[in-house]
């Protein structure tokens, strides 16, 4: 399964053309995010790094349970199944993986925040007595 | 009818190996699964409208699949919510979806709390229960029976048979099941009987229960219907509770069922036993053993008091051996009797009655509700008297009767 | 290595490890061999009956059936992993990853292996974007 991420130029048509280009013996579905691609595992894994290419930081790849155009995860055919939202809400995010995926190319230092805490009783204490007064 | 869409709202079912199974029931009665579509930002909209937040997203999905019905963004005839059973959170948001469902719907509902071995006979009757009401809707919203009609309930210990006329009940009589047809045919002839009337003058014929495809055919019914809707009706018809909520308990020679109905209309049921003792084969065998008839077990135990003797076994063998004990100690006949209704009440409220939720009023019917203890029993564990209506052993053959008439207006 | 992932099923972090060089231990796969089996006319949705009794390996018979089928086919992936990456928080966990309760003991599971495990905070934004992706890198990189 290849997600093209939303920030990118690149359209799902372009990105079906690209992959029937190189040529191999797979099947290759255009969905409304990338397209999914199913075949030998050699193939696959020969393809894969050519359609990172394309858009390195924009593109996302994983494996998918069900083949191309099962019924049972068709959501033409009864509806969608529950992985469909996860999806939805994963590619909306993905520019926040390419921000990092830029800022981990670039050496960028990336100091994490300090957890929140929750606030003391004492100092609960003295705001509530501060605003009795 | 075909394909009726039933619209799934489940969590746990393709991870206990059930949900092909689910596919196959919904497909051999006529019924297709959907899964009614949202979108992420739905999902989290629609858990802030409805106020309850689970911790479990596909609970949460759940419940805006719900509200997409509810709202009408997604088309369905039917609804079955399913979750694990066992799962505390699963079944408050099955529950809590469910009452949205029929408060903001009208959809039928059916609701199931499956594990891994799942009662394949229990799905498909639910299954068909909802086709049913989708597509003999208006004959399940008849309250009135009208004309004259029979009703025969071919169960798997009894057969009985009913005939109404004009919403009035003029001829009933029962048999153990033997042979499906004669049984059938036997208590049908006695009932025609006693009501003084012929065969030929009935003017509809509902059957349901086991055999009824068998008898159906043979007598050329206008109704053959599964039990799960024909007895809902029946005992909200015979307990003239036809609207609102109630729980229709029926304790069993065999098994047990509990059913919960609005307006008539059954949306979730369990059935089955976990072992005899807790049935009505128990009680006989307790019966015999204090050398009294069965139908005496009842009023006996009303002047027992169940605390003072120690019965608690989920076996039947064993909970005979608890009563010879108890007899060997010196306690009464009235408190042994008690005890052994108490026992049964106990374990159907233990084992069944936390598949369902319970709701008021109870509806106790079958065999076993003509004895007094066990209703009294079943009123203590539930926290209300149970309604027993006259003639509650009659109730499928009631609900057939009743159904079977929906046929004759406008003909 | 191979890494279990946590959410198995996340887009974002199979795609992170493979790119990084490691080889993400996913649910999917896993799911694909059963879905797809030839051997059956009608191939069962996610697991099979023997599954769901195989996951009493992680979990006793008065966990309900969903936890133990989803970890019949977790556990073993647990079992086989050389490293972790537990994503909290994650805002989608629907479907396979939809239960609470099973996602908990799937977590216990993982740190009580002691692998090199690298907990990170789902992004909510571009910022804890690069401070998530910076550290996947950095951890998976330190495995090699």
């Amino acid at each position: 399964m290849i997600m093209i991420a939303p920030t990118s130029e690149l359209t799902p048509d372009q990105l079906a053309r690209f992959i029937h280009g190189l040529g191999y013996e797979i099947t290759i579905k255009e969905t409304c995010y990338g397209a999914n691609i199913e075949g030998d595992k050699e193939l696959i894994g020969k393809i894969v790094p050519e359609v990172r290419k394309l858009d390195p930081n924009r593109i996302f790849i994983k494996v998918r349970a069900y083949p191309i155009g099962d019924e049972r995860r068709c959501r033409a055919h009864h509806g969608s199944r529950p992985g469909f939202n996860q999806m939805e809400k994963e590619w909306k995010d993905l520019p926040f993986i390419e921000a990092g995926l830029c800022a981990a190319e670039g050496g960028e230092e990336c100091p994490e925040k300090p957890p929140r805490r929750k606030l003391s009783v004492e100092k609960l204490m003295q705001i509530a007595e501060e605003d009795n007064r | 009818m075909s394909n009726i869409k039933i619209a799934q709202i489940s969590c746990g079912t393709e991870y206990s190996g059930i949900q092909s199974e689910i596919e196959n029931a919904a497909g051999t009665v006529g019924g297709k699964m959907v899964y009614p579509d949202v979108s992420y930002d739905d999902i989290t909209r629609a858990v802030d409208e409805f106020g309850f937040d689970p911790v479990s997203p596909q609970l949460k999905l759940m419940i805006a699949r719900a509200k997409a019905l509810a709202d009408g963004h997604y088309d369905a005839d039917a609804v079955f919510i399913a979750t694990c059973f066992r799962c505390a959170e699963g079944a408050l948001v099955r529950n809590e979806v469910r009452r949205y469902l029929q408060e903001h719907t009208r959809l039928p509902v059916v609701t199931y709390s499956f594990t891994e071995r799942l009662k394949a006979a229990q799905l498909l009757t639910r299954m068909e229960a909802l086709v049913t009401i989708v597509a003999k809707k208006e004959l399940l919203a008849r309250e009135r029976q009208v004309g004259i009609t029979a009703g025969i309930d071919s169960g798997s210990s009894t057969t009985k048979a009913m005939i109404l006329q004009d919403n009035k009940i003029i001829g009933k009589a029962w048999t153990p099941t033997g042979e499906v047809m004669a049984s059938a045919q036997e208590v049908l002839d006695q009932a025609l009987a006693e009501a003084g009337i012929k065969f030929n003058n009935l003017e509809g014929i509902g059957v349901t229960g086991y055999g009824r495809f068998l008898i159906g055919r043979k007598l050329d019914a206008n109704l053959i219907q599964e039990e799960l809707t024909t007895n809902s009706k029946g005992a909200v018809w015979l307990a003239d509770r036809q609207r609102g909520e109630a729980t229709i308990i029926d304790i069993g020679g065999m098994d047990n069922k509990a059913i919960t109905v609005r307006d008539g209309i059954p949306d979730n049921f369990t059935m089955g036993g976990i072992c005899a003792g807790a049935s009505g084969r128990f009680l006989e065998m307790v019966a015999k053993r204090l050398r009294v008839d069965i139908t005496e077990l009842g009023a006996l135990a009303d002047k027992g008091d169940w605390s003072k003797v120690n019965m608690n076994s989920y076996c039947s063998v064993f909970g005979i051996q608890d009563l010879v004990t108890s007899l060997a100690a010196g306690h009464t006949i009235e408190d042994v009797a008690a005890a052994a209704c108490h026992s049964v009440a106990e374990q159907v409220y233990e084992q069944q009655l936390q598949e369902i939720d319970v709701r008021q009023p109870i509806i106790q019917v079958g065999g076993t509700s003509l004895i007094s203890g066990l209703v009294r029993a079943v009123g203590d564990m539930v926290g209300s008297k149970p309604i027993v209506p006259e003639n509650s052993q009659y109730i499928g053959a009631a609900g057939g009767a009743l159904l079977s008439s929906g046929f004759l207006e406008g003909q | 290595m191979k890494i279990f992932i946590m959410p198995p099923n996340s887009l974002i972090l199979y795609d992170l490890v493979e790119r990084f060089g490691h080889q993400p231990l996913s649910i999917m796969a896993e799911l694909r061999d059963r879905v797809t089996e030839r051997e059956m006319e009608s191939p069962p949705l996610n697991v099979t009956l023997k599954d769901v009794t195989k996951g009493l390996k992680y979990a006793g018979i008065e966990v309900p059936s969903g936890v133990r089928g989803r970890m019949a086919v977790w556990g073993p992936l647990v079992d086989e992993a050389e490293a972790a990456i537990i994503m909290h928080n994650t805002p989608f966990t629907f479907g396979c990853v939809g239960c609470h309760r099973t996602n908990l003991l799937l977590m216990h599971r993982i740190r009580k292996k002691k692998i090199p495990t690298l907990e990170v905070e789902y992004p909510e934004d571009e910022e804890e974007g690069k401070i998530m992706v910076t550290k996947i890198k950095a951890f998976l990189e330190g495995l090699k």
